[in-house]
Parts: structure tokens; C-alpha cells; sequence
């Protein structure tokens, strides 16, 4: 799995200099997909127990000390950049980046209108940032399988990933939820991954947390911030979503300056150390 | 349960004249077991030299020896006296030596035994006569046989550290070295502009959470052994994020736990035993200590529980 290139040489400037803040650390590993999960997995997997899992990267600084969290970023994003530009091939990267920070923030937003308490809403901007995590390695390992789903897709005008589920007998969501189980992710975090087009089927504690991000890829879409190749989401399910979050389409839609805000000011703090 | 400490000191051996009545040896304590032969060693800082030499002479006649010790963390104050360990090198003895490693280090055994190789000492690894197994350590509780459980727990500390909750009829005898009070480390200023109000709070939360954890772990220690590095006044002027407690803390800490007996442990190597006494003035009268007997760990100490 590699991480994306988009945010490596920040992720590499930030962790390579002794005087890192924890807010800037926090900040670069959250804004990439992969490294978030990979984090996650190495602390949930290679240091604690399944009882004590840690969901958040907030918490996994304070527990595990900055030092630690700077070691395990720099050697999971540095190793894997090596080979990732060529290695994207259907799906843009930066398209897909920003695709999976709009549906973050989205549904961190969401859940701050439904009134979810201050520190639970990172899980939610975790969970959307990580939604489509399945896709990476169908991109990265059939390449041309890949842009032919795609090409499958727009022209059947359906959603990706029924034209994934008829090319490679199984979808991102499948994928993404195996990963996540293999990376000892929680089972909110791995239920958002295997249901989002699925978001009826999730056990019942759960559907509430996977329609708030299922929402937030729906919007995502919609606005057309980013792209991870799901042009054509299915109309039905927008109209589920939005009873079952209980939130309107026009609140919605207010959200848009927020959204794209918070995506300008990750833009603007990634960029900065290309230059540097 | 019996404990004996044989190195109290943090961070370097410091032998000399301002130390000789709390010892210069670091980390390394013996605990022993009643109607057992169970030896159980936490630590192999350089205090555990005179504890091999201890069991040459006294345990190897009663036949080959058996023991297991855990490792804290693998700080080098911590490992360093393993190469001196006589027990090492004599035929039929078996080491089962446990410890927590971080997932990017080298495992265990190199770690370890990898301060057995040419460029740092004329023994090699190989060349040892006993026979060794190491096991990696997580948080967890255990089963150790003969009626001795044990639980883990994570300590903050600048790499993977664990402190040790042994129990065994009805005695808990517990460690909590080395660490430092868990802290939120993210901007809690508003008017920084890098401040995220969720940031701040979930690191307050989480910070939180965590110390009461440690203090559960501890809760009803019959004797608990803490990190009492520093003075809170040298802790707070330059030393916070080095992995060490103040004596103030660890003091607060036993007593909130419900802890009977105190002793503070990984001594600065620049405290003097004048200092230590001093401290021990200030501290450790009753009067100041309430229901948890309070002291400063010394080498030689042993303690019944």
C-alpha cells in the first residue's frame, strides 16, 4: 500500500526536524489516507492488545509520544513512495486525495451539525478520509483492469463499484473492509469502509456513523471536489441517507464553504513544503 | 513475596563516595517467592552483576538455574549488566528473558544479547553456555504458573517501557519505572494559530485517561516501586518529555492508588546520599505521608510483603 505522494515530502520535512510541533504532526499524517490507516493498524496491531484500541491519531501522540508516531510515519511513508506515481494509473492521485479529505471533512462537519460531542468527530473525518482505501490496490495491482472499469462505469452510467464487482468479482468496499481488518482498524472504521454503497445492510449500532459518511461521499460527488472515479452514484440512496442522517439536502449545501475551506487550508499547508 | 533491590540508580552506574549508602547500580531487582523456588529478576542495569554472583554461590549448589527476567524497556541502564550476569555462562542454566520492543527495532534478542558481540565486549552471544529464550511483551495480564499472575502495562516513556503488576497470594507487588506523567501534548492556545479545539481537547482527555490507567494498574499495591528521578522543581525547569517522574508525583500518585508502601526508585546519578536524606526529611515523615509508608529504594534493601 502506498501512501500518496501528495503529502510524502511534507510528512518527511515535518518528521525530520527535531522541533516538529504535535499539532503539525497530527495534522500532515491525518491528511493522507493510507499513512492514517497505516498508523493506526501499527499501533493497534504491534503494540496494544485488541481490548484498548486506538481510533484516533490525537490519541495514539499522547500515548505513544511524538517521537515514536514521527518514526513510524517517516519509515511507512518514505519506503512506500518509492514507486507510487507510476503505480497510479487509473485513478488521479490528487484527485483522489482530495476526494477522500472532502469526504473527511465533510463528515466531521455532518457530525458536528447532529451534534456529536467535540472529540468523537475525528473518528468520523477518519473513517471518510479512509472510506475508499479499497480502491488503492485495485488501481495500483490491475491497472488496466482498472481504467477498463472505469470506462465500464461511465458508459453503463452506474456506480464504480458494481463495474468493479463484474470485472473483478469483487468491489473497493470489499477490499477496503479486508484491509481494514488486516490493519486491526475498529469495527465503526471498518463497517464505514465495507458498507458505504451498502449503508442499509450495517449493523444497526452502526448505521447512523456509516449514513453520515456514505452522505459525505454522496456530497462529495455531487460537488465534484476531487475524484475517485464515481461519477454516478445512485440517486435512491441519497434520499435514504438524508432520513437516516435526518439532516437536509440544503443544510448540506451550506456546508459547502466550510468544506472547501478546510480542503484550501490542508492545499495550502502541504504545499508550503514542496517549496521548503 | 520477597523483594531485594540490588541497583537503584537511573540512568548510569555512579559509584563513588557521595553514594555508597544508596548504591550506584542501576536498575535491577530480585523478587522471590514463598514455598517456591520461582526467582524472578525485573531489570539487568548493572546491579545485576552482584545478584549473579549472589546465586553462584548460593543458588547454582541446589541444582541448575532457572530463571526469568523481564526487561522494563531496553534503555541501556536497563541491559547493561547483562553480560555480566555469571549465571550467562554456566551449562544447564536456563534464562527466559522478556521485554517490550518497539515494532521498527530489532527484536529482542538483538537488542539484548547484541551487547554481546566483539566490538562491544569478548564474549559472543553464541558463545554462551546457558540456554536463552526471548519473549516479547505487550500490554496484557498473565499466567505465570504456581499461582503468579501478572499484568502489564504501558508507561510513558520516550520508547516502549512496561510497568509490572505481579500478584500472588493475595500480595501485589507492582512497578511503575520508567515514566513520566502521560501530558496533553498538543497547543492548547487559543491564540496560536495552529490551536485545533479538537486537537486540545481529545489530547486532554486522552492524557487523562491514560494517568488514571496507570493508577488503576497500581491501585492497592502492597509495595509499588516508582519513578522518583527528579525534585518537581528540576522536573518542571527542564526536564518534562524525558521519561522521568518527580518524587511530588509519584508521591500523589501512590497515595490517590491506595498504595501501602512506596519506595522511589532510579535515583539522579547526581543526587548524593546527602540529598536522598534530605529528601527523605522532607517526604517521607509520617506526619506528611498519611497512610502509605513512604522511603527512597536502596541498594541492598529487602523487603517482605
Amino acid at each position: 500500500m502506498p501512501s500518496l505522494s501528495t503529502t510524502v515530502s511534507k510528512v518527511m520535512e515535518i518528521c525530520n526536524s527535531p522541533t516538529t510541533s504535535p499539532n503539525d504532526l497530527n495534522r500532515v499524517i491525518s491528511l493522507d489516507p493510507v499513512l492514517t490507516g497505516r498508523v493506526l493498524q501499527l499501533i493497534n496491531s504491534a503494540y496494544y492488545s485488541m481490548v484498548n484500541r486506538t481510533t484516533t491519531l490525537t490519541r495514539a501522540i499522547v500515548m505513544l509520544g511524538i517521537n515514536t508516531v514521527k518514526n513510524l510515519a517517516l519509515s511507512t511513508s518514505v519506503l512506500e513512495s518509492l514507486s507510487v506515481k507510476k503505480s497510479f494509473q487509473a485513478l488521479s492521485m490528487d484527485n483522489f486525495w482530495m476526494h477522500s479529505i472532502c469526504v473527511g471533512v465533510t463528515a466531521r462537519s455532518i457530525a458536528a451539525i447532529k451534534r456529536i460531542p467535540v472529540t468523537d468527530r475525528e473518528e468520523y473525518f477518519v473513517a471518510g478520509l479512509l472510506h475508499d482505501l479499497g480502491k488503492i490496490p485495485l488501481n495500483n495491482l490491475f491497472p488496466k483492469e482498472y481504467v477498463h472499469a472505469m470506462e465500464w462505469a461511465e458508459l453503463q452510467q452506474v456506480p464504480l463499484y458494481r463495474a468493479e464487482n463484474s470485472i473483478f468479482e469483487v468491489d473497493h468496499c470489499t477490499v477496503g473492509g479486508m484491509i481494514a481488518e488486516k490493519w486491526v482498524l475498529n469495527e465503526t472504521i471498518t463497517d464505514s469502509l465495507f458498507y458505504h454503497h451498502k449503508p442499509v445492510e450495517v449493523r444497526e449500532k452502526n448505521r447512523q456513523f456509516v449514513a453520515i459518511v456514505a452522505l459525505a461521499n454522496t456530497y462529495t460527488n455531487f460537488l465534484e471536489v476531487g475524484s475517485s472515479g464515481d461519477r454516478f452514484p445512485e440517486d435512491a440512496q441519497a434520499t435514504h441517507l438524508l432520513e437516516q442522517v435526518g439532516i437536509s439536502w440544503s443544510a448540506l449545501l451550506d456546508l459547502r464553504e466550510t468544506v472547501l475551506d478546510e480542503i484550501e487550508k490542508a492545499r495550502i499547508f502541504l504545499q508550503l513544503t514542496q517549496k521548503g | 513475596m520477597k523483594v531485594k533491590f540490588w541497583g537503584v540508580r537511573g540512568s548510569i552506574p555512579c559509584p563513588g563516595p557521595y553514594t555508597i549508602k544508596y548504591g550506584g547500580n542501576t536498575a535491577c531487582i530480585e523478587l522471590r517467592f514463598e514455598d517456591s523456588d520461582r526467582l524472578i529478576i525485573i531489570d539487568a542495569g548493572s546491579g545485576i552483576r552482584e545478584l549473579g554472583n549472589y546465586m553462584m554461590a548460593n543458588d547454582l549448589p541446589n541444582g541448575p538455574i532457572k530463571t526469568e527476567i523481564f526487561l522494563t524497556h531496553t534503555h541501556w541502564d536497563h541491559i547493561m549488566g547483562f553480560p555480566f550476569f555469571k549465571p550467562g555462562y554456566v551449562q544447564g542454566t536456563k534464562l527466559k528473558i522478556y521485554g517490550p520492543v518497539s515494532y521498527e527495532d530489532d527484536s529482542l534478542e538483538n537488542v539484548v544479547g547484541g551487547q554481546l558481540t566483539y566490538r562491544y565486549f569478548p564474549v559472543r552471544q553464541a558463545e554462551l553456555a546457558s540456554e536463552i529464550e526471548y519473549i516479547n511483551l505487550k500490554e496484557n495480564r498473565f499466567d505465570l504458573g504456581e499461582g503468579i499472575t501478572l499484568t502489564t502495562k504501558y508507561l510513558n516513556h520516550p520508547v516502549l517501557c512496561l510497568g509490572y503488576r505481579f500478584e500472588y497470594r493475595d500480595k501485589v507487588f507492582c512497578t511503575a519505572y520508567d515514566t513520566e506523567p502521560f501530558q496533553n501534548v498538543f497547543c492548547t492556545d487559543h491564540d496560536d494559530p495552529s490551536y485545533n479545539e479538537a486537537m486540545a481537547h481529545e489530547g486532554d482527555q486522552a492524557a487523562r485517561t491514560e494517568n488514571q490507567r496507570v493508577e488503576e494498574f497500581i491501585a492497592g499495591a502492597d509495595l509499588l516501586i516508582y519513578d522518583a528521578q527528579y525534585t518537581q522543581k528540576e522536573y518542571e525547569s527542564t526536564r518534562i518529555g524525558w521519561g522521568h517522574s518527580s518524587c511530588e508525583y509519584a508521591i500523589a500518585a501512590a497515595k490517590r492508588a491506595g498504595a501501602k508502601r512506596l519506595a522511589m526508585f532510579h535515583h539522579d546519578p547526581v543526587r548524593t546520599d546527602d540529598q536522598i536524606d534530605e529528601l527523605t526529611e522532607k517526604y517521607c515523615s509520617r506526619d506528611h505521608t498519611g497512610d502509605t509508608d513512604i522511603f527512597f529504594a536502596r541498594e541492598g534493601m529487602e523487603i517482605e510483603l
